[in-house]
């Protein structure tokens, strides 16, 4: 489907490798040279249980809150965490998503996601339920 | 007054270390240390000691590089699966601040890179002492907390610990009492909406904020296990913080002998720190006995100063 291949496409791109005890601070780099070290997770090409559409909006709403440049990825398998966000950024990105797709989410959820995957899951879930 | 410690960065660097041994004492890490004068020990379960950095200080490369290599190699996967250097540079500072921080307290006998750590069930770091640790008897206790440009990290002897730190001209996406109508109680909501200036009122939401994120993080059960509309914070002039838990609650777990502190740092952010109200459980005092607060700015390895009692560090309550 041509979501899942947009989604795997961009974890295809090239990265330099680095090993772990080499990292250079030096201003010259680019911040993006550093991510994704580890493997493309697999999950990702198998299944993809959030609707396209919800897993955009996600990323459009997260990007906006945390203020990334363009060039910076978030797509599904963007860690929060790992974005930077912290507490403040979280209850914004989730009231942002509340007003947007006419939900309610309690604060206990907020444990069970870590990445935008997770939140478009939810998501989905909850607009459901409110039909 | 100022105590200005400077240990000049022309010292050797340690010669690369093999993967850290546990326990062994006087290694390079303990040696770097060593010339820098203690701190003053804790003394009681009520003083807090704050050790913070600027990240922007912090550009030196072959710096940063010792300081990554304090590090577990979990903790350097995860620095690096940070999104962008600036993030990927602050992850390591914090460990790298909490590492020699704890460090200081074990009177230098456990090197910054023998530390393990566990999370609890609602994800608090926590040291996991060894049987034969030093101070298993007198254990210490610590929390960090972060923005872009400062890490903070608290200590205290025996009691949990939350520090929560934030800048005080953080905006907001959101209205404040949007936010504050989602997330606080009608009380913090009603206290927010009398204040007319919009400057003044912003500056009330991040003390309140802080406090709130201090309060659950001390707890160790953080915002999700702990959700801010279950009680409420207070703050007043002539009582101090107060913080009155919800009784038509059911979260049992949320209970009110706790003590807070909350500061002006740097100039630029508001600290807020939180640990258990020895006095109230045990009945002797009203709960006024007062946290001690010591506040360090520091480069680890290279230089300490002793902020509080200047205008680095401002008591608001």
């Amino acid at each position: 489907m041509a979501s899942i291949a947009g989604s795997a496409l961009s974890f295809a791109r090239p990265v330099k490798a680095t090993s772990a005890n080499s990292l250079s601070f030096s201003p010259a780099r680019k911040g993006n040279a550093f991510l994704r070290m580890q493997p493309v997770p697999m999950r990702l090409a198998v299944s993809c249980a959030a609707q396209k559409d919800t897993v955009d909006k996600v990323c459009e709403i997260v990007r906006k809150q945390l203020a990334l440049s363009d060039g910076t990825e978030v797509s599904g398998a963007s860690k929060f965490a790992e974005l930077g966000a912290d507490s403040l950024d979280t209850v914004e990105i989730v009231m942002g998503l509340e007003e947007e797709f006419g939900i309610s989410v309690e604060e206990s959820s907020a444990q069970t996601i870590a990445t935008v995957e997770d939140a478009a899951e939810l998501i989905d879930k909850l607009v459901n339920e409110a039909k | 007054m100022r105590h200005r410690l400077l240990l000049r960065c022309a010292m050797p660097l340690p010669p690369p270390q093999p993967p850290p041994t546990p326990r062994t004492p006087g290694v390079a890490g303990g040696r770097l240390f060593a010339s820098l004068p203690l701190p003053p020990p804790l003394q009681s379960r009520s003083e807090v000691h704050v050790w913070y950095l600027l990240p922007d200080e912090l550009n030196d490369a072959s710096q940063l590089k010792m300081y990554m290599e304090l590090l577990s190699p979990s903790e350097r996967k995860t620095a690096l699966s940070m999104n962008g250097e600036k993030l990927q540079k602050g992850a390591v500072l914090s460990r790298a601040l909490v590492r020699t921080t704890l460090s200081r307290y074990t009177e230098c006998k456990i090197d910054p890179r023998s530390f393990e750590f566990k999370k609890n069930k609602f994800g608090k770091p926590e040291i996991l002492w060894q049987s034969d640790d030093v101070r298993m008897e007198c254990p210490l206790h610590f929390n960090i907390s972060h923005t872009s440009c400062l890490i903070a990290c608290g200590i205290t002897m025996g009691t949990p610990i939350g520090i929560d730190i934030e800048e005080k001209k953080r905006k907001t996406a959101k209205s404040i009492l949007s936010l504050a109508r989602r997330y606080f109680t009608p009380p913090e909501v009603d206290y927010l909406a009398k204040i007319p200036d919009p400057e003044a009122q912003q500056k009330e939401f991040i003390k309140l904020w802080t406090l709130k994120e201090a309060y659950v993080k001390a707890l160790g059960r953080g915002f999700s296990g702990a959700p801010f509309n279950k009680f409420s914070i207070m703050l007043a002039a002539k009582n101090g913080i107060r913080i009155s838990v919800d009784s038509n609650s059911s979260c049992d777990s949320l209970s009110e002998n706790w003590q807070f502190a909350l500061a002006e740092l740097n100039s630029s952010h508001y600290m807020a720190a939180c640990i258990e109200d020895d006095s109230r459980t045990s009945g002797s005092g009203n709960g006024q006995l007062s946290l001690g607060l010591k506040v360090w700015k520091t480069i680890p390895f290279v230089e300490d100063t002793l902020v509080s009692g200047t205008e680095a560090v401002k008591l608001i309550c």
